[in-house]
């Protein structure tokens, strides 16, 4: 039944997925957190003309692609914001607006280049078929990410739970904010060689917003989205191997939709259908006002 | 601690107050009132360098503004449901002492866990954000500017939401920090009770605005001249307070 790790793209596989997770959980849970999933899912697809310009440019390299994604993404990312500074639009309308015609450009580039670039494998992922310098992309994206958290991580929640103050105690929030949106970059493309740039973003959005459910800090909800992430990678890449026709993207985003499904139907935060089966008290999380304490 | 002098306060070429004069020592509770969009919090976030001034000039006393400066502003983009517990949210006031990679160690833990049995939450401590009423909310922000442990604590509308009794108990906090020593600055959108206890007020609004004991600057006819309230009002509380005993009147 595991004859699949015989083979060494499949140990390369498993090796990236977990490395991947151990760096998306972090930033993904704080994406949820900061009310950013949607726009995630735009930036991974801004960074798609990025990186098929350096291809065309550059041909097959990761360094080079790496460096057009996030100059892609990022630009998509900072041109919205200063639209939705000095025009009356949003910045979530300026930035689908620029996301798509980032895609469009993108996936055109890229017939017009011709069929070296294997598109289905761009958009969902070939995750059995990474090389080496994937690898290392994928393993620095994650050390990078593990010490540019750890760097920004009290800034970076004040923002998120109290942005008046945390303007108040500091001027440095927008320093804080574009290293969080680096980081984010960064590791969608060092996803997309293995879950494509449709799929990248699942892995941080969804094992985030799974753990969510279980608990109430902020230590356990990454830690949970790691665990999620990194189950949903391997066994996402089993089915992927058994199944050789699906690749590995879906696989992993579907198995980890099972993981949000499960969650939100017995998680604390979520439905908590055991709990109200049981009887246990269930106090509903939000429209409660609080019986404890309020008058000590 | 701080004065101010000739202050243009709004933002990029707009100006939404000018000429505002104050003065706040330490020990002191400077209550600040004006109609909404007077510039009151506008006030503020040029005092924490949020905003720039757009004349005038702030003289602080040690040369340059305390670090940290306690601070508790609305809510309107406080987050509810970020996953953190009470215990928690109070020890991010010690957090602007500590170096980058520093954990937030024991001595954080224990001012936290002081501050929370000082305002009442010691039972709540392990709560999620989101279990707190609105009351308990306000208690948890006032245990973190406990933990801020500043010289200058500058509150904006801290009782925008919270019940009478939860007021009572804030005040209370309010007057201790003054009795150590610390200048306060509290923004009020009402004339509540709390005024009773403020040693100056500033009042904003249209074209100067005034300074001075809070009595004597909170006249009706100011009121009604900076457009804090209508003649008609001004009218009614005038009658009612002269009809009563008043119960102010007489320290005043």
């Amino acid at each position: 039944m595991l004859e699949f790790l015989e083979f060494a793209f499949m140990r390369k596989a498993i090796l990236a997925v977990i490395v991947l997770s151990l760096g998306m959980a972090p930033v993904g849970c704080f994406l949820v957190l900061r009310r950013l999933s949607l726009a995630g899912e735009a930036m991974s697809h801004a960074a798609i003309p990025g990186i098929a310009l350096a291809y065309a440019l550059a041909g097959l390299s990761v360094l080079s692609m790496t460096l057009g994604g996030l100059i892609a993404g990022l630009g998509v990312a900072l041109l919205s914001t200063l639209l939705a500074r000095v025009t009356l639009l949003r910045e979530d309308a300026s930035m689908a607006t620029l996301y798509l015609l980032a895609l469009a450009g993108g996936i055109f580039l890229l017939s017009v280049r011709g069929t070296a670039v294997n598109l289905e494998g761009f958009l969902f992922g070939n995750v059995l078929g990474l090389s080496d310098g994937t690898l290392v992309l994928i393993g620095s994206s994650t050390t990078l990410t593990l010490l540019g958290m750890a760097l920004i991580l009290r800034p970076l929640v004040l923002q998120t739970v109290d942005p008046v103050f945390a303007r108040s105690q500091s001027r440095h929030g927008w320093l804080i904010r574009s290293l969080f949106m680096i980081l984010v970059v960064l590791n969608l493309i060092a996803g997309f060689r293995a879950l494509g740039t449709l799929m990248a973003v699942g892995l941080m959005i969804v094992p985030a917003t799974a753990s969510r459910y279980w608990v109430n800090a902020l230590t356990p909800m990454v830690v949970l989205a790691f665990a999620f992430g990194a189950g949903s990678g391997l066994l996402g890449l089993a089915l992927s191997f058994w199944l050789d026709s699906v690749p590995s993207g879906p696989c992993i985003i579907l198995v980890a939709g099972l993981v949000f499904l499960v969650s939100l139907a017995f998680g604390q935060n979520g439905l908590d259908l055991l709990g109200r089966l049981s009887g246990r008290r269930t106090r509903s999380t939000l429209s409660n006002k609080s019986k404890i304490g309020k008058d000590p | 601690m701080l004065s101010g002098e000739g202050l243009v306060l709004g933002y990029g070429n707009d100006a939404v107050a000018g000429g505002v004069d104050f003065s706040l020592s330490a020990g002191e509770i400077l209550a600040v009132i004006g109609y909404n969009g007077s510039g009151k919090s506008t006030l503020v976030k040029s005092i924490l360098g949020v905003t720039p001034l757009l004349g005038g000039r702030l003289h602080w006393s040690a040369g340059a503004p305390p670090a940290p400066i306690g601070y508790l502003g609305q809510l309107s983009e406080f987050d509810r449901r970020f996953p953190m517990r009470v215990i928690d949210l109070a020890a991010t006031g010690g957090w602007a002492g500590l170096g980058f990679f520093q954990g937030a160690g024991r001595t954080t833990r224990q001012a936290a866990e002081a501050a929370l049995e000082q305002v009442g939450l010691s039972d709540a401590a392990t709560l999620p954000l989101h279990k707190l009423s609105a009351g308990q909310l306000q208690r948890a922000l006032f245990a973190r500017t406990i933990v801020q442990d500043a010289r200058l604590i500058i509150l904006d509308e801290p009782f925008a939401a919270v019940d009478q009794s939860t007021e009572a108990d804030l005040m209370a906090l309010i007057l201790d920090w003054s009795r150590q020593g610390r200048a306060l600055m509290v923004v009020l959108h009402n004339l509540s009770a709390v005024l009773e206890h403020c040693s100056a007020a500033l009042l904003m609004g249209r074209g100067r605005s005034v300074y001075g004991p809070t009595r004597e600057v909170l006249t009706p006819e100011r009121l009604v001249d900076r457009g804090y309230m209508a003649a008609d009002q001004a009218a009614l509380i005038a009658a009612a307070s002269s009809a009563g005993s008043g119960k102010g009147d007489g320290r005043a």
